[in-house]
């Protein structure tokens, strides 16, 4: 842990902690986890990306049905390829750490599941992401009559102001009055 | 509005003061606007922008230090990438270092301490976290197989840390002490292992049952020495023991209603009832801990049946299937389930009574004999819990429901276990200490013995008292055998070995200290070999075995073992009972259980990790963490109480423990005041302890249950009235929202007619809200009142600020699409808060089909209509009207204040009903036109009158007046009685029930005159009576007065009674109408309006209030008969009426404020 701990300037790692919910010894897993993925050449240059497929080689993220959206929601890259900085990365694990606040976990589940990235959730995103938790097999998919009975009923339940869309302050709504999401809304490196 | 007034007011209080505060707002501004601006990306500017702001106002300094502060403090829980946030951090970082240089010089050190604790404090948390043991373990176990089981451990950890508390109290209090200071081993004879025994002692199966040297060691409460002081420090160790034992129970109560009360209040927010289900299913559906290939297959399995699951519920959401067999099934069940649990029962009972019989029997107990009583308790809590959800299955309840009842079985079950093992342990130990006594008194000389013979004959005499008690008939035997064994004590002489021998075997509470930790020890090695068994053999079979076998062995039949969370949970909690109960009898019990929690911890996760899957139907970690504790809590109380009952109740034993020689345990305590204390002392604590301080203490206490709970009970009330003033916040945005959505649609009038049935079906689920919370409030009007009246005000001023072009477009708004239809009819309701019940009964005129006509008169060339269509739909009738009526009304009185618009109620009868009409009534017809401002008519009594007439002009008011005093005179005694229920204003529902009843009496009478008069067919003219009751309560609505709206109510809840003069009086007025001018205008309109929406008109009509119109209203009542209007439905118009017209008085008031 001292080799990787030398990597990382310490007034950065201060920063870090101060910027994210993790702690030290987070930030430090985070950065060696992190380096593994990098090619060697790579490994001295902090702003150097590692591109959407091997950050889901992760087994965090492996068997995670929104892998593709995650990144893509914490990448910063320019030509949204869903590649992570490490600073993207530790946003992520920021987000997803257990200290991290409801508001901003929800903020970022909103993000996730806004597939088009258009600011609502529409039908279209709910199906995908349904779709997403169901799998895309024949028999555990929902079919259509059951798909837009599910799209109804949480539109009924959700959208308050009758858009036919769920914005962030409704999904925020909805999400807080869950018992587990905070729990369950977690990734441990 | 509020930002042109503040800096006016600014100013003129003080110039300076109003620059200052706006040059403040300004730069907040742009502070916050920095990051409003970086999200687009542009933040060079502003940052110069904001170097600049360099003034040498310290005030504003501070200010922008304090915005600079709070940025820094909450920048990590901004969703913004990394970058961004370190730009931002920066900068504000530059900001708070340059300006506070510039501030005193005590503030920079403030700040600069104040980094300097953030910087250790965060280093200690770091330290910390690495501490928490099993924290990695824990955290892979948790993204393997998620949440769920991750709190099985988290709760595991949790008590390990309890019991480690608990070991170091008794370690360091008890154990030590007496390790160090007390009696060596072998010394006394409480601590000598007899000598027939010394053979034996060291054999394997007498170490295994804890006899030879372990049962005369510390771990047993007999091993400690009653000498009242130790060592040169002079320890008090009977005392410490005592003490200790009793701290272990504090201790753990606080620590869990600590652990409850923190996490009931994280869970606060989840305490409402709401339910999202299906948004739960979906968007809180994957955990995302998970990171094994085969969980997350599992957990989408779950999850994919989870949504089918609901969506299944809700396309059928009653279904019977065959109920008598399914209720035959359960009872069944649950007559199984009581079987095995008295089966379990008596079978401890009966293995503990027989142990008890082969010891007494045989002088060699066999290894099973010694260990029988504990393998038979685990066996039955092992096995027990799975017969159980064998037969849960018989059930077929709800998975979640099957779970519950799962684990209520299985508490039951394990207390159950605990308490006849404890209970029987009890019944041995009375039988042991009983026996003594009779050897005690052999031993003891003489003198002692009668003097002890004495006190227990004063004690029996006691209690032979209350004779309830098996104790107590044990102690008259036992005095008995006292008294026997006094008798043989003289001439015989027993050796003196054999007395102590038999001294020291009866240590009872050394009994029931090694029963515990063996049972403990067994349950131990049950778990272990149930893991290793039934986890990791099967795994291991399953995985290897499934290639060479015909059937997956994954899939079917022996699969992997599924880690059941609630149930291992449940051991857990048992396994810390059988701790608990021990405890005091047992010191080292919570050492054990500490080491027996660390190998179960490694145990456990290894077998997780290794060979299990997660149980399919997860129970919801976080909401069972406090059911668990609840648990708990109710475990550690069931268990204290044997133990407090065995200190209480029972002599200790006389040769062995610290408490040896007393008559109660408890005595230490009083002996340590009385002789350790300065006299002083002793003093004030006889003085505490006399019923004359602990008698008040008592009732202060209940006092003070009492007023918590009443404070705690008004904390609930607030709480839910918040909960529906936010419900019906919610209802409003839902408005709000709709009001926009509607002025957006613009079209052409047309006809809502068309789509009754769609409206219908909106309707009612919106407005199930208000309706469902008014009946909550019968009682308390002003809750709903105070929302309401603040969204009228917002209603009011939307409705300004949209102007008379919203009418247009809410029109046209119906023309467009059927599944718009529903907006502009809650755009309607900003005018009047009545809205729904007017839709109501509107809809429902539509679902009649019967729609009547509706009286109306645009002359501004808009066309607008309000139809009120009271009479026929048998639900709605009764209510809707006259909540039309009050709109209508409401609209009405706002509107005279601006330019003139008027109502004509018209009430259109059948003909023969014209007919009637009296010319004398004419007149009043043209009262109700002419004076352009005023509409209303109070024909009932002139003292609701008045106040209206303060806002109205002169002239209607003499007309009506003249009309009132001959009504007046026609139904004087009627107005009699509705001064008297008007007084009040709020009355009950009773009352109007009762004053109904009276109606109907007086009213009666006056129908008949009025029958004689000329009318025919009683019954329709009670109905029709009932009828115009209604039209006139719209006329009296508007009015300001609450005295009226009062009456108005009693009206309407009893239409029949009030109908005869109202009846007469309206009569003419509909003829009236008819003969003048207006009836062919009406009639010629009458078709073309019918096609109009009636709440648009309506919306249209308030809007049009600078266009002198002249509105019709006509109300026209069907030839229908309900001659069979419910009570019910009487009563439910009663409730209405009742919340109804509060509102609509300040709504009218609302009304006029925005017009003025």
């Amino acid at each position: 842990m001292g080799t990787t701990a030398s990597q990382l300037a310490k007034d950065s790692l201060s920063e870090y902690q101060e910027l994210t919910f993790l702690t030290k010894q987070e930030i430090l897993l985070a950065h060696r986890r992190f380096t593994e993925l990098l090619e060697r050449d790579e490994r001295k240059n902090l702003n150097s990306r590692v591109p959407m497929e091997i950050i889901h080689t992760l087994p965090e993220l492996k068997s995670n049905p929104f892998k593709t959206r995650i990144c893509q929601v914490f990448s910063t890259s320019e030509d949204r390829d869903g590649s992570l900085t490490f600073e993207d990365f530790l946003d992520l694990l920021s987000a997803f750490s257990d200290s991290a606040t409801l508001e901003i976990k929800s903020h970022y589940a909103f993000r996730i599941f806004d597939f088009d990235d258009d600011g609502t959730l529409d039908e279209r995103d709910l199906e995908k992401l349904v779709n997403c938790l169901t799998g895309e097999t024949e028999d555990t998919r929902l079919n259509d009559e059951e798909m837009k009975q599910l799209i109804n009923n949480i539109l009924d339940e959700s959208d308050i102001d009758k858009d036919g869309t769920v914005n962030l302050s409704e999904f925020q709504h909805v999400i807080s009055r869950s018992p587990d999401f905070v729990s369950s809304f977690k990734i441990v490196l | 509005m509020s930002s042109a007034s503040e800096p006016v007011v600014g100013r003129s209080r003080s110039f300076l003061a109003a620059k200052r505060h706006r040059t403040v707002r300004k730069n907040s501004r742009r502070i916050y606007s920095t990051y409003r601006d970086h999200q687009q990306g542009s933040s060079d500017e502003e940052r110069g922008d904001n170097k600049e702001v360099d003034s040498n106002d310290p005030e504003e300094m501070f200010q922008n230090i304090q915005f600079q502060k709070e940025i820094i403090a909450n920048i990590r829980s901004r969703p913004w990438p990394m970058r961004r946030k370190l730009k931002v951090l920066k900068q504000a970082r530059e900001i708070v270092l340059k300006y506070e240089g510039q501030l005193t010089r005590t503030r920079g050190y403030q700040t600069a301490g104040a980094d300097l604790l953030k910087k250790l404090y965060r280093v200690l948390y770091n330290i910390v976290v690495t501490f928490i043991p099993w924290e990695v373990r824990i955290k892979k176990i948790e993204s393997h197989f998620g949440s769920g089981v991750a709190s099985y451990f988290i709760f595991l950890r949790w008590l390990f840390g309890i019991n480690i508390v608990l070991t170091i109290m008794t370690g360091s209090f008890v154990v030590l002490p007496e390790l160090l200071a007390g009696a060596p081993f072998g010394t006394t004879r409480s601590k000598t292992i007899p000598k027939e025994h010394l053979a034996s002692a060291q054999d394997l199966d007498t170490i295994w049952s804890l006899g030879g040297y372990l049962q005369y060691s510390v771990l047993f409460y007999g091993y400690y020495g009653s000498v009242r002081k130790i060592g040169s420090a002079g320890y008090r160790l009977p005392l410490a023991y005592f003490l200790v034992g009793m701290a272990v129970f504090a201790y753990s109560f606080i620590i869990l209603l600590r652990k409850m009360a923190k996490n009931s209040r994280l869970s606060l927010a989840s305490a409402s009832d709401e339910n999202f289900t299906f948004c739960w299913r979906v968007f809180c559906a994957w955990d995302y801990l998970i990171g094994n290939p085969e969980a997350a297959e599992c957990k989408g399995a779950a999850i994919v049946n989870n949504i089918r699951e609901a969506i299944v519920e809700e396309q059928e959401k009653k279904k019977d299937t065959s109920l008598a067999v399914l209720i035959s099934l359960r009872i069944l069940a649950n007559i199984l389930v009581l079987l095995s649990l008295a089966g379990s029962i008596y079978i401890i009972y009966f293995v503990v009574d027989r142990s008890q019989k082969l010891e007494q029997e045989k002088p060699e107990l066999t290894l099973w004999e010694k260990n029988e009583v504990s393998v038979v308790v685990s066996l039955i809590t092992m096995i027990a819990p799975s017969a159980f959800e064998l037969v849960a299955q018989l059930e077929m309840y709800h998975p979640r429901t099957s779970l519950r009842f799962q684990l209520a079985r299985v508490l039951v079950l394990y207390l159950g276990n605990l308490y006849s093992l404890i209970i029987a342990l009890l019944d041995k130990v009375n039988s042991m200490s009983s026996a003594p006594h009779a050897s005690s008194s052999n031993w003891t000389n003489t003198s002692s013995t009668i003097s002890s013979l004495s006190s227990q004959l004063s004690r029996i005499s006691v209690s032979e008292h209350h004779n309830s008690t098996m104790a107590t008939i044990s102690t008259a035997i036992n005095f008995i055998h006292n008294r026997s064994s006094l008798v043989t004590a003289y001439n015989q002489t027993i050796p003196f070995e054999k007395n102590a021998r038999s001294q020291q075997d009866q240590c009872w509470e050394t009994y029931v200290g090694q029963e515990m930790l063996k049972l403990s020890i067994i349950d131990m090695i049950f778990t272990v070999a149930s893991i290793l068994l039934i986890d990791f053999i099967r795994g291991l079979v399953v995985r290897y075995l499934s290639d060479c076998c015909c059937w997956d062995l994954e899939s079917k039949f022996p699969e992997y073992g599924e880690f059941k969370i609630a149930e291992n949970v449940l051991h857990l909690i048992y396994n810390q009972g059988m701790i608990w109960m021990g405890a005091f009898f047992s010191p080292c019990l919570p050492a054990f259980n500490v080491l027996k929690l660390i190998g179960l911890m490694y145990l456990r996760s290894w077998a997780v990790l290794t060979c299990n899957v997660p149980h399919q139907q997860v129970f919801r970690a976080s909401r069972s963490n406090n059911f668990y504790l609840a648990m708990l809590l109710f475990m550690l109380f069931l268990c204290m109480l044997p133990t407090i009952f065995a200190i209480v109740r029972y002599r200790p034993s006389e040769h062995c423990g610290p408490f040896s020689g007393q008559e109660k345990i408890y005595d230490i305590i009083s002996d340590t005041v009385a002789s350790d204390f300065p006299l002083w002392f002793s003093k004030v604590m006889s003085y505490i302890t006399s019923p004359v301080v602990v008698l008040p203490a008592v009732l202060l206490l209940f006092m003070l249950i009492y007023y918590l709970q009443a404070i705690a009970r008004s904390l609930k009330f607030t709480n839910n009235q918040l909960r529906i003033q936010l419900q019906t916040e919610r209802t409003e945005d839902k408005k709000k929202v709709f009001q926009m959505a509607a002025a957006r649609l613009q079209v052409p009038e047309a006809s809502a007619d068309k789509n009754p049935d769609q409206q219908e079906n909106d309707i009612p689920s919106q407005e199930g809200s208000i309706h469902t919370s008014s009946p909550q409030q019968n009682g308390s009007v002003s809750n709903i009142q105070s929302p309401i009246n603040r969204s009228n005000s917002v209603r009011t001023i939307s409705q300004s600020a949209s102007g008379a072009d919203l009418n247009e477009e809410r029109v046209s708004g119906f023309v467009r699409s059927p599944g718009v239809i529903v907006l502009p009819k809650h755009q309607v309701e900003p005018i009047s808060n009545r809205p729904r019940h007017f839709i109501g009964g509107r809809s429902g005129s539509c679902r009649s089909k019967s729609c009547h006509h509706m009286a109306y008169n645009p002359p501004s060339g808009l066309s607008n209509a309000i139809h009120t269509d009271p009479l026929y739909r048998k639900t709605i009738r009764s209510l809707h009207p006259v909540e039309a009526a009050g709109i209508i009304a409401a609209q009405n009185y706002g509107r005279h204040r601006g330019p003139t618009t008027r109502y004509v109620f018209v009430n259109e009868h059948r003909p023969r009903k014209k007919l009637l009409c009296s010319t004398t009534r004419i007149p009043r017809h043209y009262l109700l036109e002419e004076p352009t401002e005023i509409l209303e008519l109070y024909p009932r009594n002139i003292k609701h009158y008045t106040p209206r007439t303060i806002h109205q002009q002169q002239p209607p008011r003499s007309h009506t007046a003249q009309q009132l005093i001959k009504e007046e005179e026609e139904t004087g005694k009627d107005r009699k009685r509705t001064s008297l229920g008007k007084s009040l204003r709020p009355c009950s529902l009773p009352d109007h029930h009762h004053q109904a009843h009276f109606y109907i009496g007086e009213r009666l009478d006056s129908f008949r005159e009025s029958q004689r008069a000329g009318y025919e067919m009683q019954e329709d003219d009670e109905e029709e009576a009932g009828k115009e009751g209604i039209d006139w309560g719209h006329f009296n609505l508007p009015s300001p007065s609450q005295t009226s709206i009062k009456e108005k109510e009693s009206f309407h809840t009893q239409r029949h009674p009030v109908h005869s003069p109202r009846r007469q009086y309206q009569s003419p007025t509909r003829a009236r109408h008819m003969g003048s001018q207006l009836k062919p205008k009406l009639k010629g309109q009458l078709e073309t309006h019918l096609t109009e929406s009636d709440s648009a008109s309506i919306a249209s009509s308030s809007d049009q209030q600078n266009s002198s119109t002249d509105q019709y209203i006509q109300v026209i009542h069907s030839k229908e008969r309900h001659v069979r209007s419910d009570v019910r439905q009487e009563k439910v118009s009663k409730k209405k009426h009742k919340t109804n017209f509060d509102l609509n008085c300040t709504e009218s008031n609302d009304l006029i404020c925005s017009n003025v």
